[in-house]
């Protein structure tokens, strides 16, 4: 049977990891897991309805932040004030799922808000903090070793291999989100989106341009994928 | 020490696990304070990087009041609460070869992990 050949090739040949630059975290978070399962606190089954969830939020939660903000200013006094308050507006509440969040994602979120000279860029250099009930799953790049690293130390190349060059008189202002605040940028607002809705403007506020990887541009709807080098010592599989 | 009698407590079931029991301590610097981070050993678990041990930066923002991460990690709940801040520094007080002036880096302390900067 076909089907019954591709599992067993499965078997002999693993699947290659997509990112083969495997974080000391992502294993951590498996071993937790795994022996918070086998200890009861919670079933796998919770954990799956967990993931799923997790995994539901879209970045475009942040994107519709971003468009109000530019369109509304009162909204924007308001995310100015208590940005997880006004967060509600959008319809992202940072109660959920246990009405005190979820256990990673605190109740903490400051809005950093970019001008023609003040550019902001946000990492974690001590894991991934990341405004997930906003933004969702950060993405994987976000969460390696290389980025956390460097864009700390030098920001202009770091946002230059994303395509991102700016002029030395803007300043590059990197936030390295460390404790229980979450961030968002809000870029400002492009030429050429004059009289444009709501919806048109949050289109092209993605994900990238929330993190400060990326301008938002009229025409520019997606980010672009980055493409995936080998790890120069990538971690070998103790099955090889 | 203030928090010598501090003994390790369960985790409140009703409230967020990090939410804590313990007193709110007043907030000791301002918006515009300059601040040094303290050079403190590296022995437990602090969420403040090495890379900006003995910096001086500005504050710019009072965040929230909450337990250290050296206590959340000790299940110390009834521990005092201390203010978190937002500091700024400048990229070239970071980084001695830093190439451009005007740049900066912002993150996040509690007051313990911070002094009065002198300099």
């Amino acid at each position: 049977m076909q089907h019954q050949r591709q599992h067993d090739h499965r078997h002999d040949h693993p699947a290659a990891p997509m990112v083969d630059e495997i974080t000391d975290f992502e294993v951590l978070e498996i071993a937790v897991r795994e022996l918070a399962i086998e200890k009861g606190l919670f079933t796998a089954e919770d954990h799956r309805k967990f993931a799923e969830w997790a995994e539901s939020i879209r970045p475009a939660g942040g994107s519709r932040l971003a468009a109000k903000a530019w369109t509304d200013p009162g909204f924007l006094a308001r995310v100015r004030a208590d940005a997880t308050i006004a967060c509600k507006e959008i319809g992202i509440d940072w109660a959920e799922p246990t009405g005190f969040g979820s256990t990673s994602d605190y109740m903490h979120l400051v809005v950093l808000e970019d001008t023609p000279t003040l550019h902001h860029v946000i990492t974690c250099t001590l894991c991934s903090c990341y405004p997930r009930p906003l933004l969702g799953h950060s993405p994987y790049w976000y969460r390696s070793p290389n980025y956390r690293r460097r864009i700390v130390r030098w920001p202009r190349q770091v946002l230059a291999e994303f395509g991102l060059v700016l002029p030395p008189e803007v300043e590059i202002r990197v936030e390295d989100s460390n404790q229980k605040c979450r961030f968002m940028v809000l870029p400002v607002r492009p030429a050429g989106t004059e009289n444009w809705t709501e919806e048109q403007l949050a289109e092209i506020v993605t994900r990238d341009c929330m993190i400060g990887v990326a301008l938002p541009r009229p025409g520019r709807r997606a980010d672009d994928v980055r493409p995936v080098h080998k790890a120069a010592r990538p971690v070998q599989s103790q099955h090889h | 020490m203030e928090t010598a009698e501090t003994k390790t407590v369960e985790t409140p079931g009703t409230k967020a696990p990090w939410e804590g029991t313990g007193v709110t301590l007043p907030a000791r610097f301002k918006i515009g304070d300059r601040v040094r981070v303290r050079e403190l050993p590296a022995i437990f678990y602090s969420r403040t990087q090495m890379y900006v041990r003995g910096v001086s930066g500005t504050v710019v923002r009072l965040n929230y009041p909450d337990l250290t991460p050296e206590d959340e990690a000790w299940n110390r709940y009834n521990a005092p609460q201390e203010q978190y801040y937002i500091v700024r520094f400048c990229q070239k007080d970071l980084w001695e070869e830093y190439p451009f002036q005007n740049d900066t880096l912002q993150s996040e302390y509690p007051e313990s992990a911070l002094e009065p900067a002198t300099d």
